[in-house]
């Protein structure tokens, strides 16, 4: 970007103000480019969590606005924007109306260090991944603000959940990403994805034990600062109604609506990019990346692809697991995830001491831990094929099905069943 | 140390049922889904979808009916009138024949209690409607005599059954709805 | 916040819970003083659902309150219908057909089935968990369908009659029916894989609420909640009727499997297992189905001889009963209920003290109480 004004400046011979002026031209419309990626991505993400929902189910989900129900979000969004702003009568008026936006720009502002490419990034901090778990730390203030501001026990509760919550969690997570950093040496995400390579092998994920279990870690942080269940305490539909958003409608529950939604994009590009690889291509140097478009786009796609899997397993989770309690919730952090990232950090960096870089030992640990990692995977698809086998039902690549057109009875019970009406007597045999 | 076990143990108990549990849920990514899309996606009308026995929306006709009263006096709510008067020769006359479908219970009871087959159960369900006050159904539009019982062998042919409560009940119904095997689809056909 | 109140130097917040809430299943209230988290007290307010169902007896005639019966609690509808409908027979001195005898019990099994469903899927949404309810939901369709096709109503069924029973299976339908518990059998450990193992689960239910085997007998609760206490009672097996004597079935037990036995955990099992045992019931019920009537000959009007009776079943929230006074006339002079339901509210009060917000929850899940029986 930087490089961009600099280059602009000296083929246009702008003055010094001129100049200013430029690069915050170039400062404001990046942000309007991010905030707009972001909430499409957001936008899309709601239409894709409905879907998997659906099919979860057994159900179809939206299929009526546009198809496959695509532009669902669209109509959802045009519905909250015309819906009246309800503010309570005794809620604190400043508090519950600014309450969305700090979630809001916690979120979004952390969408400009995320690596989508090579070269496509708002903003390649040096400070990327503090940057990053200091913004998203925003998120609490606005739930608070809003469980306050609204005056209404549920949301009370709610927001206190949310407090404790979010601030527990972030220790682990916030460990977690430093046992990446301690084995990149670099805070800047580009660096640390370029520092990786395309194979699984050359993953964080995969390179040593440690940070296996790290991407774990994170991840079920990173879903408890997101209020996803299982670590949904903060709007516990069944037990707080909708906790800190209770008295929230129309287009300031959609900010904090769509905020979860891109959270959930955020968090999952940050695994991408921290811990499998970012946009590194199998076979790809960065080197050689840089100068073509192809291997560019291509690198978009991976990266998005990878984001998207982490959002669909965010997803899978909402819809199989139940909540914790508050206690458990943060037993779980202080006691399992917190002590279990710190043994991370302590592990890769040990590591970095003892294991000398590109040595056959750490790539044989690499090869071992990614045949490990799809053993896992196997028995998982093992263990869906048992229950697929065991109920009796047939795989069905089909993702859009429609759904059954009729009873699901025996054709023959159903054929007579559903024929012409003919009165019985009670009792009459039939 | 057994303490250490216990912690280790947990972690891998929570791990192993949450993976399984998250393997049920991915094996139905892969599955069909059992939705029916009513109401406009449905292999046959909807009414055919339904057991014959599916008690819907009652309606009486009134050229089998015999004015007994019988329904009415079973009815536990009494959501039924009959009535009957004398015309001029003094001949009965079958005067007044109203079910209030907005208090139905879908008991069953009038049904079976009526000796002739008179009032019975449609397969029609959708008979919603912007006033209460427009389900109460009058089945009867001018004073007629009442049918006389039929014989063994002899009983009139059977109206199809949901006609006389279409035609009574105007607006409540759709016309003929979108279906994916067309209005007129024969049960059992082609999922 | 101005209903914090100071009781003994501690700060209460007093926090209504309900009658519209989303796990207060239908229309239940609860006054909760709450420290932070935890519960100091909760107490439950009834009568939200109160439609007079004993006094609307006293003016109907015995056959036309037998519709009635399946709103006292639309999830049991069946076993309503038949503690009525013994009651009524009894003062009758009626002998009930022994197929109708079977077919009431298919039903009501099947009935038994369809109600646990909403119970543990109940249990799983009011913890967070909402695709389990939707897939019991789905298999719970099936047995509305199965309803429908045999009595005419999916959830209302009106079923019974008095001296029998209203329809005939035919073998299509028994096919169907056992197609379906074949089915069913095989979905159970799928959801026991999804949620009934699940840890998380096992750690918001195992040792919440314990219920000791006492406590649970004299607060008078029965069924499911009460055999999850350690208490060997079921009416079926201990006071038999109906087809029941002639069927062989388990009666599962708490037994405190991950924490102590009366826990919200044992009683999530319980209804598990019992699932697993009414599909055995359904089973070997269709298999000896005797041939013959459905329905002894009772007249149109029916007169009783003045009495009084006790019936009860064993109905999917335990003893199920019906009081009923007769004075000679043609309607009933008085009609009790005595439902599951009323009994478990009782002790949530006790229970609950100590509990948290989440758990108070889950508890009244389990004990799977509902309001229109509770009120009748």
């Amino acid at each position: 970007m930087r490089a961009l004004a600099e280059y602009l400046a000296a083929s246009w011979q702008l003055s010094p103000l001129g100049r200013e002026l430029l690069s915050a031209g170039l400062i404001l419309l990046t942000a309007i480019v991010v905030f707009a990626v972001a909430l499409l991505i957001a936008a899309l993400l709601t239409w894709l969590e409905r879907r998997v929902a659906g099919r979860v189910q057994s159900r179809v989900g939206p299929n009526r606005v546009g198809p496959l129900g695509l532009l669902q979000w669209l109509a959802d969004g045009l519905k909250m924007i015309l819906k009246e702003d309800v503010v309570p009568a005794a809620a604190d008026r400043p508090l519950f109306l600014l309450a969305p936006y700090p979630v809001m720009i916690g979120v979004f502002a952390a969408f400009a260090t995320v690596p989508f490419s090579q070269l496509l990034i708002a903003a390649d901090l040096d400070v990327g991944v503090l940057y990053l778990i200091a913004v998203t730390s925003l998120v609490v203030v606005g739930i608070l603000m809003a469980g306050w501001g609204s005056n209404n026990k549920w949301s009370l509760l709610g927001g206190i959940r949310s407090a404790a919550q979010i601030v527990a969690y972030e220790v682990p997570a916030a460990l977690a990403l430093l046992s990446v950093v301690v084995m990149a040496g670099t805070l800047s995400l580009q660096s640390i994805v370029a520092a990786q390579g395309g194979w699984p092998w050359e993953w964080y994920l995969l390179r040593t034990p440690f940070g296996f279990v790290a991407f774990f870690i994170y991840f079920t942080a990173a879903v408890a600062e997101g209020n996803r269940t299982p670590f949904d305490l903060p709007e516990a539909e069944s037990e707080l109604v909708a906790g800190y958003n209770t008295e929230y409608s129309g287009i300031r529950f959609g900010g904090f609506f769509l905020g979860e939604f891109a959270n959930i994009y955020l968090m999952s590009a940050i695994a991408s990019a921290l811990f499998f690889g970012g946009w590194q291509i199998p076979g790809v140097t960065p080197a050689e990346q840089v100068g073509s478009v192809w291997w560019q786009a291509l690198g978009f796609l991976v990266f998005v692809a990878k984001a998207g899997v982490g959002c669909l397993v965010v997803i899978l989770l909402r819809w199989t697991f139940p909540r914790l309690r508050v206690d458990q919730l943060t037993a779980l952090c202080y006691r399992y995830l917190a002590p279990g990232a710190f043994l991370c950090l302590v592990g890769n960096a040990l590591w970095i001491v003892l294991v000398p870089a590109g040595s056959l030992f750490e790539r044989m640990v690499g090869y071992g831990m990614t045949a490990v990692a799809a053993a896992l995977g196997l028995w998982f698809v093992l263990r869906m094929r048992r229950h697929m086998v065991s109920t009796g039902d047939r795989l069905d690549l089909d993702l859009f099905a429609r759904g059954h057109t009729r009873a699901a009875f025996d054709p023959a019970w159903q054929a007579r069943a559903y024929g012409r009406f003919r009165r019985r007597r009670p009792g009459e045999a039939s | 140390m057994s303490a250490a076990r216990e912690y280790f143990a947990a972690i891998r108990r929570a791990v192993f049922s949450l993976a399984d549990g998250l393997s049920v849920t991915v094996s139905y990514l892969l599955r069909r889904p059992v939705t029916i899309q009513y109401p406009d996606r449905t292999a046959q009308p909807v009414q055919r979808l339904l057991p014959e026995r599916s008690r819907g929306l009652l309606e009486v006709d009134v050229e089998r009916c015999t004015a007994c009263g019988l329904c009415a006096k079973t009815c536990p709510i009494d959501c039924i009138v009959v009535e009957t008067g004398k015309d001029a020769a003094g001949a009965r006359l079958h005067t007044r024949m109203d079910v209030d479908l907005g208090r139905c219970m879908f008991c069953g009871l009038c049904v079976e209690a009526c000796p002739t087959g008179a009032i019975r159960h449609s397969r029609e369900f959708e008979g919603g409607m912007a006033r209460v006050e427009n389900l109460l159904v009058r089945f009867l539009d001018a004073p007629r005599p009442p049918a006389k019982p039929p014989k063994k062998g002899e009983e009139p042919p059977e109206k199809p059954a949901g006609s006389i409560i279409r035609s009574r009940l105007p607006g409540a119904f759709a016309p003929a709805r979108r279906c994916a095997g067309g209005p007129d689809a024969k049960p059992g056909g082609a999922a | 916040m101005s209903e914090i109140v100071e009781t003994a130097g501690r700060e209460e917040l007093i926090l209504n819970m309900g009658p519209h809430h989303p796990s207060t299943h239908g229309v239940l209230r609860f006054v909760l003083h709450t420290d932070g988290e935890i519960m100091r007290l909760a107490r439950p307010d009834i009568g939200y659902l109160h439609r007079g169902l004993e006094k609307l007896a006293e003016g109907q005639s015995y056959p036309g309150y037998l519709p009635f019966c399946d709103r006292v609690n639309y999830l049991e509808g069946i076993f309503c219908e038949q503690a009525y409908a013994m009651a009524v027979e009894r003062l009758l001195k009626i002998e009930v057909p022994p197929r109708a005898e079977a077919l009431r019990t298919i039903t009501a099994e099947l009935n038994r089935i369809a109600n646990h469903h909403i119970c543990l899927g109940c249990i799983s949404m009011d913890i967070g968990a909402y695709t389990p309810f939707v897939y019991l939901l789905r298999e719970r369709e099936r047995i509305n369908d199965l309803m429908e096709a045999l009595c005419g109503n999916r959830l209302t069924y009106h079923y019974l009659r008095l001296g029998g029973v209203a329809h005939d299976a035919d073998d299509a339908w028994l096919k169907n029916a056992l197609a379906f518990v074949d089915k069913f059998e095989r979905v159970i450990p799928e959801f026991e894989s999804l949620i009934g193992k699940n840890e998380i689960l096992v750690r918001r239910l195992a040792g919440v609420a314990s219920i000791c085997g006492a406590d649970a007998v004299a607060y008078g609760l029965v069924g499911p909640n009460l055999r999850a206490s350690g208490v060997d009672w079921d009416l079926r097996r201990d006071a038999p009727y109906s087809f029941y004597p002639r069927l062989s079935f388990e009666v599962p037990v708490g037994k405190g499997e991950r924490g102590t036995v009366g826990d919200c955990y044992d009683r999530f099992l319980v209804r598990v297992e019992e699932m697993r045992q009414s599909c055995r019931l359904v089973r070997q019920a269709i298999e000896k189905l005797p041939a013959g009537d459905i329905r002894a000959k009772v007249p149109r009007v029916l007169k009783i001889p003045a009495g009084e009776t006790y019936a009860c079943v064993e109905g999917a929230r335990g003893e199920l009963g019906v009081y009923l006074v007769s004075d000679g006339s043609d309607k009933p002079y008085r009609l009790k209920w005595r439902t599951g339901s009323f009994a478990a509210m009782s002790i949530i009060e006790t229970v609950s003290r100590g509990l948290m917000i989440a758990d108070l929850v889950a508890l009244i899940a389990s004990l799977d109480v509902i309001a229109p029986e509770t009120d009748r």
